[in-house]
């Protein structure tokens, strides 16, 4: 079964297609990239995924379950997670509190089970030393590793990842592309990620979507996009392909 | 000396109702962005809850006491469904005119049901006073101090120490991340009216005994309240807190030290001294600062 599915999605923003006609498989465990230009419609593709935005036409399904109109909130509650490209934690939030609100959805727990569990997350994401902290005395990438943190104390079946490498340095991105890979090793998490940085995304990725003006162009292996023409000519340039080999 | 405790108590006492007001005022603010000028006509609902539980039911105590902090609490629950649902599409401005015409409908409501003869509500602790460095304190007062102590003890517990209180403190910050969060928004910012209607209905209650039970009550308690939250800054609760102190201070020093016709224009002036050499108050972050 497909861990998430988008059939046939369009949206439109008065007389602007943002998405036409896009489908997107992701398979159980599987890491997936969307990749274009700037303004192709991954973001959009995201938000109508995680319900911040209504398609006008199309179906998406987690698990085989139709999600379309459901609630953000049950969405997450279904096991879908999301960070955003900007990184929104809460920034008059503790560390340990801004991973404590994505934790909150397993009602079951204790106040101090809670508090543990999230405790927890925090350890497995190197950041034990500040979680006490408060979240804007943190450097830039370390803000972004709460973020991720808190998505994933929602514990996800699927994570969709928008930009998380916008804004870190090359030290940083490395550390994210091995936490990403140990994570995904240790939960058995599918991952949807929009990135620009070509390098993290075909070192993670096992298959590529491309899009373009609101359309996909392009899917397949990360060999295959390098080599795809369309894809060349649209977003990675005549050069990329002579740079890889 | 005594007459200057008596008066710092019966200061505190006031201000501590002020303080209950400003809170609920600003936990409303924070969670939805609403500045609402029912506040005022909250407490005065409170106050005639008890009106009805304890005065005209002739309940005992506890039971007059917790079945109208029932009544605020579902009241609080009515205004959410029956005024924020159906508004918070629209702009701010249009749910702030919305408790506008909510404050005139209940102030009319309370006109109707109860008529314009004040009424008094008692103290369970009538009539009994302590002598505290040679002043005489009415037990009222020492008691409505030592109840805002615990509820705001209560407040911080709740927002610093449980689940539901950091998620009401996400929702406020960023409603579309909590969403992302699996938060169920609505349920927490219903709890944020409900919480700011019992609030009230204990500001009500306390502050019963003090003045007269009367429908136009709620205008000037809401002024104060909206004078306690500028000068300790606007959504903040120790603000608030310091606030509504130190205008229930202010109100009952200077009406005994300057002139009773003067006692708010002291504090309003105070007010107006904050917004143009401090608008954020004591405690507040400047607009820009947020988000």
């Amino acid at each position: 079964m497909n861990a998430l599915e988008a059939r046939g999605i369009h949206k439109r923003y008065g007389g602007l297609a943002a998405l036409a006609d896009v489908d997107l498989t992701v398979k159980n465990g599987q890491f997936v990239a969307v990749i274009g230009p700037n303004g192709a419609g991954k973001s959009t593709l995201l938000n109508v995924l995680t319900g911040l935005a209504m398609p006008d036409e199309g179906q998406v399904l987690l698990a085989g379950q139709a999600i379309t109109r459901m609630a953000t909130n049950k969405r997450i509650r279904a096991g879908l997670g999301r960070t955003f490209q900007h990184g929104r934690v809460f920034a008059r939030l503790s560390v340990l509190e801004n991973v404590m609100t994505g934790a909150a959805i397993r009602g079951r727990l204790s106040e101090s089970d809670l508090r543990d569990f999230s405790m927890e997350i925090i350890e497995q994401m190197g950041l034990a030393d500040v979680a006490h902290e408060a979240i804007m005395s943190l450097s830039y990438g370390r803000r972004r590793m709460v973020e991720l943190s808190r998505a994933l104390a929602c514990r996800p079946h699927v994570l969709l990842l928008d930009e998380p490498a916008a804004g870190l340095n090359s030290g940083e991105v490395d550390q994210l592309i091995d936490r990403l890979a140990e994570l995904r090793a240790m939960h058995g998490l599918a991952v949807v990620l929009i990135e620009h940085n070509m390098g993290m995304v075909m070192r993670l990725a096992e298959r590529i979507f491309v899009l373009n003006f609101g359309c996909k162009i392009a899917e397949g292996t990360p060999a295959e996009i390098q080599a795809d023409p369309a894809v060349l000519s649209a977003y990675l340039g005549e050069g990329y392909a002579h740079a890889v080999v | 000396m005594a007459d200057f405790v008596q008066l710092i108590i019966n200061g505190l006492a006031i201000g501590s109702v002020y303080a209950l007001a400003a809170i609920g005022f600003v936990i409303v603010y924070s969670a939805t962005g609403v500045v609402n000028f029912a506040a005022g006509q909250f407490v005065m609902f409170g106050t005639f809850a008890g009106v009805a539980t304890l005065v005209n039911a002739q309940l005992p105590w506890p039971f007059a006491y917790g079945a109208a902090l029932l009544i605020m609490a579902l009241f609080g629950a009515l205004f959410f469904v029956s005024v924020y649902l159906p508004l918070r599409r629209g702009s701010i401005v249009t749910i702030i005119i919305g408790t506008v015409a909510v404050s005139i409908t209940m102030q009319n409501a309370a006109l109707l049901s109860f008529g314009s003869w004040p009424f008094r509500l008692p103290s369970p602790v009538e009539d009994s006073a302590v002598s505290l460095g040679g002043a005489i304190i009415s037990l009222h007062a020492l008691a409505v101090v030592a109840v805002t102590a615990v509820m705001v003890a209560g407040l911080w517990l709740l927002f610093n120490r449980t689940s539901v209180g950091v998620g009401m403190r996400a929702v406020a910050q960023d409603v579309q991340a909590a969403r992302l969060m699996g938060l169920k928004v609505n349920r927490l910012l219903a709890f944020s009216w409900i919480l700011a209607a019992v609030l009230a209905g204990v500001a009500g209650l306390m502050l019963g005994p003090m003045w007269f039970a009367d429908v136009n009550m709620g205008d000037p308690i809401a002024l104060k309240a909206f004078a306690a939250t500028i000068i300790g800054g606007f959504g903040s609760l120790p603000g608030a807190i310091v606030g509504g102190l130190f205008v229930g201070l202010s109100e009952v020093l200077g009406a005994s030290y300057v002139s009773s016709a003067y006692k708010d224009l002291i504090s309003f002036g105070i007010m107006i001294a904050f917004l143009l050499v401090r608008p954020q108050g004591v405690f507040g972050e400047k607009i820009q600062d947020r988000g």
